[in-house]
């Protein structure tokens, strides 16, 4: 089962400094949350869906499309609701849902959906090492940097166990998913305590082998990960830094937000 | 905490269990797609009254691992923050309350005090992440606190008890409970730390109730008011009214 959505392609975006990544993918996020009108927020989500083609990342877009399918449709429900004043649809006077309130709904649906897509592109280009790498460029300790590698790694050795005591639990003809709700309770704790221990057990194991390997030796870390800043690298950061700016300068001469229709 | 390797390796596990209990176990939905109860909610309780601060820190990289896995925004932030604070809560509160009982509730009394438990790191989570994704403008506080409260405290009072009862006891006996691998901190006194309690309940529970009013538009703050900051997304009027509220509960949880 492939659990992470990282593709391992060579591509342009794939070869880019994590530090780049990670930047452009915060300055993306910016631009799309700095606009509410759907119809500023559409270029940029056009810009992504392109990044997305020509990185090959489209199966993991196909991974998450239920996700997209819940972001279409509850923001525009909810903030049809929420967003109170406005103009009301000529055609449903008797509903509380005015025009301002469906367009910030469609709005917030395509920021969030951007959002999902550029995370998305990020995930699928970026490896969880370069990822913790480029934090600890930027002053995160390594502990907590290594922490969370490791809780990465160890995450598909406990699905893997989770699913072997189900499977087991199956072979004794327990099926977890069925019978009434406490029954399905009581059968997700007798399959959650042999994932717990066996976790426990592995934890006590791994911390010695760290301490054995001079984890606490207190002398400085040095780190396989190395990865060569180039041009390129440049050259990403100086065009995500002019979309932003755009954005930035669209939103302060105050275009992409929803007034009174 | 960050000094002793056990606790590192603990906090990749709470993490690391946090994200794979997840995926395997089918959820139940109580609104399809939207809120669900899940095993998974109950880990970061469970990991928090065992590991202590490890588990804090295992629930803020678990919940970034969701996301890695589902999709990320800005949103995770908070989600993080959130998290982390629904991680640290619940054994703080207990060490408190719970005197010297383990977790495993038997008596009427001790149940009380551990739904009270579960009940404020649970409204402790919902507002921050409420807030947060309200003062973003994603989704307002009153629908996403409200589900948030209910999903994680439905999930950790039907979970927890059943697990903790079977997991306490062993890693109890294997000298693995976090005050058996953290030095012993310097303790505030009860008078203190009963103050922090209180401030913690009155402003999560009356943070919950602001959030309420403040998404839904039944109260706006009349500073809001006079400074023309009124926005249709009711944003500004949680995003600022609710900040009272935050501070003091970060600060009730302080001084536990």
């Amino acid at each position: 089962m492939a659990l992470f959505l990282y593709l391992d392609h060579r591509t342009f975006v794939h070869r880019r400094h994590p530090l780049v990544k990670v930047a452009a993918l915060l300055l993306f996020f910016v631009s799309a949350f700095v606009m509410e009108h759907p119809l500023f927020i559409l270029p940029l989500s056009a810009s992504v869906a392109a990044l997305i083609l020509w990185t090959k990342s489209t199966p993991t877009l196909q991974r998450i499309r239920v996700l997209f399918l819940f972001i279409a449709i509850f923001p525009v429900l909810i903030w049809s609701v929420f967003y109170r004043n406005g103009t009301p649809f000529p055609t449903l006077p008797f509903l509380p849902i005015t025009q301002e309130g469906a367009l910030y709904g469609l709005g917030m649906a395509a920021k969030l959906g951007t959002f999902l897509a550029t995370g998305a592109l990020f995930l699928s280009t970026t490896r969880i090492e370069e990822f913790a790498y480029a934090f600890t460029l930027l002053g995160l300790p390594y502990r907590i940097s290594f922490t969370l590698t490791l809780a990465f790694r160890l995450v598909p050795l406990f699905l893997e166990s989770a699913v072997t005591v189900v499977q087991a639990q199956r072979c004794r003809g327990l099926d977890i998913n069925s019978g009434p709700l406490f029954q399905r309770l009581r059968h997700y704790v007798l399959v959650l305590i042999p994932v717990f221990m066996g976790a426990l057990r592995r934890a006590d194991q791994m911390s010695i082998a760290l301490e054995v390997r001079g984890f606490n030796s207190g002398r400085p870390r040095s780190s396989f990960q190395r990865a060569p800043w180039t041009g390129a690298d440049t050259l990403a950061v100086i065009a995500v830094l002019a979309v932003t700016a755009l954005y930035l300068s669209l939103w302060s001469a105050g275009y992409g937000r929803i007034r009174s229709l | 905490m960050w000094e002793n390797t056990r606790l590192v390796v603990f906090t990749a596990i709470c993490a690391s269990l946090y994200a794979a209990v997840l995926i395997p176990f089918k959820v139940l939905p109580i609104i399809p797609g939207v809120a669900e109860l899940r095993p998974a909610n109950a880990v970061p309780v469970i990991c928090s009254f065992l590991f202590g601060p490890a588990a804090a820190w295992g629930a803020a990289i678990g919940n970034l691992i969701g996301e890695f896995f589902g999709g990320m925004g800005p949103g995770d932030v908070f989600g993080c923050t959130a998290n982390f604070l629904y991680g640290m809560a619940p054994y703080k509160i207990w060490e408190l309350i719970g005197g010297a009982e383990p977790p495993t509730p038997k008596t009427l009394s001790a149940w009380a005090r551990f739904a009270f438990t579960l009940f404020l790191s649970s409204a402790l989570c919902a507002l921050v992440v409420g807030w947060g994704l309200n003062l973003l403008g994603f989704v307002p506080f009153a629908v996403l606190g409200n589900l948030v409260l209910f999903n994680n405290f439905v999930s950790s009072m039907l979970f927890a008890p059943l697990l903790l009862a079977v997991i306490y006891p062993r890693v109890a006996r294997g000298r693995l409970l976090y005050h058996h691998l953290l030095p012993a901190r310097p303790t505030k006194s009860r008078a203190v730390r009963f103050s922090g309690l209180a401030l913690l309940t009155c402003a999560v529970v009356g943070g919950m109730i602001a959030g309420n009013l403040l998404a839904s538009g039944y109260w706006t703050p009349s500073l809001l008011v006079a400074m023309g900051w009124e926005t249709q997304s009711r944003a500004a009027e949680v995003g600022l009214g609710l900040v009272p509220f935050l501070l003091l509960a970060i600060t009730g949880l302080a001084l536990l």
